[in-house]
């Protein structure tokens, strides 16, 4: 099959007679609510539907996740954004083509600050910034890796409020499991993670929740399906089918009478190990602040949304660059349009959503409006990462 | 510029990180016989930041299954200045898993249950490694900005040509000139009016 040009083999799959190159699949994910797709597709057999045979695969940290896509142990993996581009750059560590094959899930993370912070008034960005200019000290903030979706929300929201994330305050990396047992000893300020840390700091006591991530941008890009563009060259059709069954699994998740059989499910040890109450309310868009504010937010965490969650918009790819362009972590800007267009992977997308009957979205950008107001719709992408006030380059 | 670790006969200073203390304490002895010292040894969701910055290790040893290898990656990424090779132990002696991870990017693996007498040339092997990968990527580095400066100038040449109807070399001595007077590199000069044109657009 790998001498037949790639225009006939993807015909012969339109026929329907190309078979996955490889039948067992092992994906990566961290235990956080947000892997419930990739887990969902391998329990419920969706993935039985296209061939394969998905392999969850729990892992200790990104950079694990990271080391196993680049050396093979993994085919792919449950994995923040941001990273898969600070890999395709070679931040901080090897540089490797990478391939984003969907977005994972929309919303859902959010910014937790301590309850010793409550006491001194900051409750939110605004009352935070006054109090780090009131009383100054070294405040530190907690993100879950130095390139990934996390951090840019912490930065982002930082910088709105006028604090530089590099030179006012201290910024750490800490593994997701650690925050609250960092944050109880008084490690740390604040953190920017995934659900469900957010809510358990809550249960447990030692912190809020000051800002969701949806706050700061509604409906935001947070995990996608990545795996190596080696690995897709070579597995196409493996790649395709993956996509088809999480796409399946996505829409399942998102029918809300589905959703508390989810939350039990990923709560298991096998999975996030957590119980389920922590998981359950803001699957369900059920919020509670920990701080006198209960809503029901409409924002939630989503998975499908009419297929509006999984298209690998190039837009959204180009925002990391132009954050970590903003941030330093990249010294020169990249052709930015370029790199996405290399990363995502439209074409293989499409194909897969076509065969599911998942909805297309017509354009390959989104204009999306931030929570300081700036508009981000793929257009001028050098300008947009000069343009703010808070910046390190 | 940054200081090159260097593999010496002096005994390496080692920063041990892991969580199962009578596991590691076989791997302890092991690198103690093989003429290392260990700075510290802690177990997870201790201050690594401040540790490394304040023990600055020859090298530090993780689990490659240990959470808080994200928090040196942060350290990798934002205190570029200060990397330290960062060498793996694993329980599991599949050799081509280990090749892989090595290519990756990874200094060096050390094995669960390796002979004293093999650890230190592994360490040694480690920070050249380590050394090397760091000289590659300061060139890389200076390459890329280098050119990309070329084309930055390029593309200001070309405005100035189109919109002065200047030739190149016209073009070429004013953007000159103008870096002279405010005492900016030609590079930066020719990147603002590359951003002014783009814009007033």
């Amino acid at each position: 099959m790998s001498m037949v040009d790639p225009a006939i083999r993807s015909g012969a799959w339109a026929a329907g007679s190309d078979a996955p190159e490889k039948t067992e699949v092992r994906i990566g994910f961290i235990p956080l609510t947000d892997c419930a797709s990739v887990v969902i597709a391998s329990v419920m057999g969706f993935d039985k539907k296209y061939g394969i045979k998905i392999v969850p695969s729990k892992e200790a940290s990104w950079a694990g996740v990271r080391d196993k896509l680049v050396n093979g142990e993994l085919d792919a993996a449950h994995v923040l954004y941001g990273l898969m581009y600070g890999v395709q750059m070679g931040i901080g560590g090897q540089k490797k083509d990478m391939a984003v094959l969907m977005n994972l899930n929309n919303n859902g993370q959010a910014i937790s600050l301590s309850n010793q912070l409550k006491a001194k008034g900051a409750v939110d960005g605004a009352s935070l910034a006054a109090l780090i200019k009131k009383e100054p000290r070294e405040y530190t903030f907690a993100q879950t890796f130095p390139t990934g979706t996390h951090a840019m929300w912490l930065y982002y929201w930082l910088g709105a409020y006028g604090v530089n994330p590099f030179t006012e305050v201290k910024n750490i990396t800490v593994p997701p499991p650690q925050m609250i047992a960092n944050m109880r000893v008084g490690n740390m300020d604040g953190f920017c993670v995934g659900e469900p840390w957010n809510a358990r700091a809550i249960r447990d006591n030692v912190g809020f929740t000051a800002a969701t991530s949806q706050g700061i941008w509604k409906d935001h890009p947070e995990k996608v399906l990545g795996a190596t563009a080696e690995w897709v060259a070579k597995h196409p059709n493996t790649a395709r089918a993956m996509i088809m069954a999480i796409l399946d699994a996505s829409k399942y998740i998102d029918d809300m009478k589905n959703r508390s059989s989810v939350a039990r499910i990923i709560a298991e040890k096998s999975y996030v190990n957590t119980d389920f109450d922590s998981i359950e309310d803001r699957m369900l868009g059920q919020y509670n602040n920990g701080n006198g504010k209960k809503w029901q937010d409409a924002n939630y965490m989503k998975f499908y949304n009419d297929g509006t969650v999984n298209f690998p918009y190039l837009s959204d790819g180009m925002w990391f660059l132009t954050q970590h362009k903003r941030w330093g972590l990249l010294k020169e800007d990249p052709d930015y349009l370029a790199v996405a267009k290399k990363v995502n992977q439209i074409e293989l997308y499409k194909q897969a959503a076509t065969q599911t009957k998942t909805p297309i979205p017509k354009d390959v950008m989104r204009s999306s409006k931030m929570i300081d107001g700036t508009v981000w719709d793929g257009k001028n992408p050098k300008s947009y990462a000069a343009g703010f006030k808070v910046r390190q380059s | 510029m940054k200081t090159p670790v260097t593999p010496s006969e002096s005994p390496l200073r080692i920063l041990l990180v892991d969580e199962t203390f009578e596991h590691a304490a076989l791997l302890k002895r092991a690198l103690q016989d093989a003429g290392c010292k260990i700075a510290a040894h802690v177990s997870a969701s201790a201050d690594l930041p401040g540790l490394v910055a304040e023990l600055k290790p020859d090298l530090i040893i993780l689990d490659t299954e240990s959470p808080d290898r994200d928090t040196l990656e942060n350290l990798c990424v934002i205190n570029r200045d200060q990397p330290r090779p960062i060498v793996m132990f694993t329980h599991d002696d599949d050799s081509d898993k280990i090749r892989a991870a090595i290519r990756a990017g990874v200094s060096a693996y050390v094995v669960d249950g390796l002979k004293s007498e093999r650890l230190r040339p592994i360490m040694d092997v480690a920070i050249a490694r380590f050394n090397e990968f760091q000289a590659m990527r300061t060139n890389l580095e200076k390459a890329e900005s280098q050119l990309s400066e070329r084309k930055e100038v390029e593309r200001a040449k070309g405005i100035l040509m189109k919109q002065r109807g200047w030739s190149e070399e016209e073009a070429y001595h004013a953007l000159r000139k103008a870096a002279m007077d405010k005492g900016s590199r030609l590079g930066d000069v020719a990147r603002q009016l590359v951003e002014i044109t783009e814009l007033l657009g």
